[in-house]
């Protein structure tokens, strides 16, 4: 087999998705998963007037007399995960 | 995670903090340690709690008045309990005669700011196969999730973009603290020596590369390509688009349950608008180390 004819071979045994990285990103694909990872603002708890401030928080209690709902975890809940 | 799909999900709950509380994010991590004003409030309402060793985590659901006196207490899932612990609270609670708490001087040590003139991007990441199919309630959510993370972007690495550069610092950051699978709770950041190849170049605002991160074992890595563009006008930066997409392989100790083998992983940057609440939420891998974050 002479070396195009090699090439082409090798080509078709191992396609370009075998090779170290995945296949590199079109501007069609780029499009449609830059899309795809948005979130929506439509999901619920993303609706919710989170503050990320307790004195923030506390303030707004004294004011809007309502009592102070704290969602506290490790990590913040509205980032890192 | 699990909380925003869950309880937060449900809509009277989401009706209730609405219309009838004050509802408030934090990182309990800090807030129980944080010698300041902000501390010492978190520290008095979980006090009245039963998770009240400030030396182990406090987690969990607190309500509370103004003048920090606990209404409620919660670390469960599941809507009904938290609606009739918002509703218990709400029949105790009479407004109380306080007034605001002086913020005072804040504890540098779990008070990490923006850098002055730095830019946030919103970091979302998704798997997008591999998972075996579930019924299972609580693994759906996982499997579904998108995670939410923010990038910091220092004044100096826009001006760098702006002149057609990108800067070491940001790629080792982009790579380091935001190419990894937060999509089941918080893992490890990949470190400098987990970097096996990176290549990007910013080249007439086409920010394109590839990058390969593997751990010394070889148990856990992600081998992806990157695409995006950036733009500016008048010196600022004013597109930042960019996706991470190719293989990823291996879970962390609080990150169990990933597919098995490789699978596909993309991550999303998009530059925040400051609509967001979460757009002031400092990054994950600037938790404890700020400089080791935007100095990598």
């Amino acid at each position: 087999m002479n070396l195009p004819g090699l090439l082409l071979a090798l080509c078709i045994y191992f396609p370009v998705t075998s090779g170290p990285f995945v296949d590199k990103l079109s501007e069609a694909e780029f499009g449609r998963l830059h899309e795809q990872l948005q979130a929506s603002s439509e999901v619920p708890w993303r609706t919710i007037p989170w503050k990320i401030s307790l004195l923030d928080a506390q303030r707004a209690s004294l004011s809007q007399k309502k009592p102070i709902f704290i969602w506290a975890m490790d990590g913040h809940p509205l980032g890192c995960t | 995670m699990l909380d925003r799909a869950s309880t937060f999900a449900d809509p009277e709950i989401v009706q209730l903090l609405k219309s009838r509380f004050i509802a408030v994010a934090i990182d309990q991590a800090y807030h129980r340690r944080q010698q300041d004003a902000e501390g010492e409030f978190y520290r008095k309402i979980a006090g009245q709690g039963p998770r009240r060793d400030f030396k182990k985590t406090t987690q969990g659901l607190y309500l509370a008045t103004a003048s920090g006196k606990l209404l409620g207490f919660n670390n469960n899932r599941g809507g009904d309990r938290i609606k009739a612990l918002m509703k218990k609270a709400l029949e105790q609670f009479q407004p109380p005669t306080a007034t605001p708490i002086e913020a005072g001087p804040v504890d540098d040590r779990y008070h990490a700011p923006l850098p002055e003139g730095g830019m946030v991007v919103r970091v979302q990441a998704k798997i997008l196969g591999g998972y075996e199919p579930t019924t299972d309630y609580w693994s759906k959510i996982y499997q579904d999730s998108l995670s939410r993370d923010n990038l910091w972007v220092t004044a100096a690495e826009q001006e760098a973009m702006v002149a057609g550069r990108l800067p070491p610092s940001l790629q080792q950051r982009l790579v380091r603290f935001h190419l990894i699978d937060n999509t089941r709770g918080e893992p490890q950041m990949w470190k400098a020596e987990e970097i096996t190849s990176l290549d990007l170049s910013l080249e007439k605002g086409l920010l394109s590369g590839t990058v390969h991160l593997e751990t010394a074992s070889g148990n856990r890595g992600y081998k992806a390509n990157l695409l995006g563009h950036i733009e500016h006008k008048n010196g600022k930066i004013t597109r930042f688009d960019l996706v991470a997409h190719g293989q990823f392989w291996g879970e962390c100790t609080y990150t169990p349950g990933a597919p098995n083998g490789k699978f596909p992983l993309a991550v999303s940057f998009t530059l925040a608008d400051g609509s967001d609440v979460a757009d002031g939420v400092p990054p994950k891998g600037s938790r404890g180390w700020v400089e080791g974050y935007l100095q990598p």
